[in-house]
C-alpha cells in the first residue's frame, strides 16, 4: 500500500515536473556585423529552447545550416568557409537563470533575468554571462538577450582579404516565445 | 572612327552581360532558387524522423543541404510576423518535421490542421525535429 502511494505521488510530482517545462520550436535567434563597408545580417527562425521555471535551467539550441542571409554567396561562405557547418552544425547554450527569485512565472511583466553557462559555437565551449529579459504575458513567455560574440574567440578565421567586411564582434539577438502549455 | 563606336558598344554589352550574371548567380535572394530547383530526394516526413533517430550522422550526410520533398500530416501551423512554420507529425510519432516558410512563399488559406501535404524544403538538420527550411509547397 505504502508503495502504491508512493508511486502515485512520484507520478503527480513527475507530472509537476513536465508542466514546469517550457518550449519552444521557433525561436528567432539572429546575427548583425556592422563595418563601414558591409554590413550583414543572418536570421534563423527555428531555434530550439527548452526553459525549466522551477530550477531556471534554460537550454538553447540551433542548427546553423538554418541562418538564412540575404544574399546567397554570404550564406554559402558562412556555411563553408566560416562555422564549417557540416563539421558543426548546432550550436548552442546551456545554463541557469541565476536570479530566479526575482521572476513570477505567473505574474505579468518584464523581468531582467541573470543568465550565466555555456556558449557553444563551432566545436568550442565557452563559459559566458550576460543579462536578459524574461517577458511574462497572459501565460505567455518569451526570452530576450543581447550578447557579442568575437568569432576569434571560437577558433573561428576570418582571412585578411574579408577583414574590413566581417566585424570583429557579432551581435547576437535572441528572441524566443515559449508554447504556452 | 566607326570602329571606336563598336568597340565601345561591345564593351558595354559585355558588361551587362557580366553584370546580369553577377547579379543573377552572386546577389539573386536565396528563397527563390529552392523551390525552383528539381528535389534531391523524396520521402515521407516520418521515414525521414526515423532516419534520423536512428543514426543522426549518416542522416546528416544523406540529408544536409538537400533539396527535400516530404509528404506528411500537417499537426500544427504557426507564424511571426515574417515567417510560417508547418509542423509535420504523424499521430503516432513522438516528434516530426518542422517545415519553415517565408511569410511571401506560402499561402495560409490554403492549408489546415490534418491535411496531408507535399513540402519543399532544404534540410538543414535534426533538433528535437528534423528541420527543412526555405520551403515551398508542392502540388
Amino acid at each position: 500500500m505504502k508503495t502504491k502511494i508512493l508511486f502515485i505521488a512520484l507520478l503527480a510530482f513527475s507530472q509537476l515536473a513536465i508542466a514546469q517545462k517550457h518550449i519552444a520550436k521557433t525561436g528567432h535567434v539572429w546575427f548583425y556585423s556592422y563595418t563601414p563597408m558591409e554590413v550583414i545580417e543572418a536570421h534563423n527562425r527555428q531555434v530550439v529552447s527548452i526553459l525549466d521555471v522551477s530550477n531556471g535551467d534554460i537550454q538553447v539550441i540551433l542548427l546553423n545550416k538554418s541562418f538564412e542571409f540575404k544574399v546567397t554567396l554570404m550564406q554559402e561562405h558562412f556555411n563553408e568557409n566560416y562555422m564549417e557547418t557540416t563539421k558543426f552544425p548546432k550550436s548552442s547554450f546551456k545554463g541557469k537563470i541565476t536570479n530566479l527569485d526575482k521572476i513570477d512565472f505567473k505574474k505579468d511583466g518584464v523581468y531582467t533575468a541573470e543568465v550565466t553557462g555555456d556558449l557553444t559555437i563551432h566545436g568550442v565551449t565557452k563559459n559566458v554571462s550576460n543579462t536578459g529579459t524574461i517577458e511574462v504575458m497572459s501565460g505567455v513567455i518569451t526570452a530576450k538577450a543581447k550578447f557579442k560574440v568575437i568569432p576569434k574567440d571560437f577558433g573561428i578565421q576570418i582571412p585578411q582579404l574579408v577583414e574590413t567586411k566581417i566585424a570583429k564582434e557579432m551581435e547576437i539577438t535572441a528572441d524566443i516565445t515559449y508554447a504556452a502549455n | 572612327m566607326k570602329k571606336i563606336i563598336w568597340v565601345a558598344l561591345a564593351v558595354v554589352m559585355i558588361g551587362l552581360i557580366v553584370g546580369a550574371f553577377t547579379y543573377l548567380y552572386v546577389f539573386r535572394k536565396a528563397d527563390i532558387s529552392v523551390a525552383s530547383k528539381k528535389a534531391d530526394i523524396e520521402i515521407k516526413a516520418s521515414d525521414l524522423l526515423k532516419k534520423f533517430t536512428d543514426d543522426e550522422s549518416s542522416a546528416n550526410a544523406l540529408f544536409l543541404d538537400k533539396v527535400i520533398v516530404v509528404d506528411g500530416l500537417i499537426d500544427s501551423i504557426t507564424e511571426d510576423s515574417t515567417s510560417v512554420s508547418v509542423y509535420l507529425k504523424n499521430p503516432e510519432d513522438i516528434a516530426g518535421t518542422q517545415c519553415g516558410f517565408d511569410k511571401t512563399a506560402i499561402d495560409k488559406s490554403m492549408i489546415k490542421t490534418g491535411d496531408i501535404i507535399r513540402i519543399k524544403g532544404i534540410c538543414t538538420g535534426y533538433l528535437m525535429d528534423v528541420v527543412l527550411n526555405k520551403c515551398s509547397i508542392e502540388k
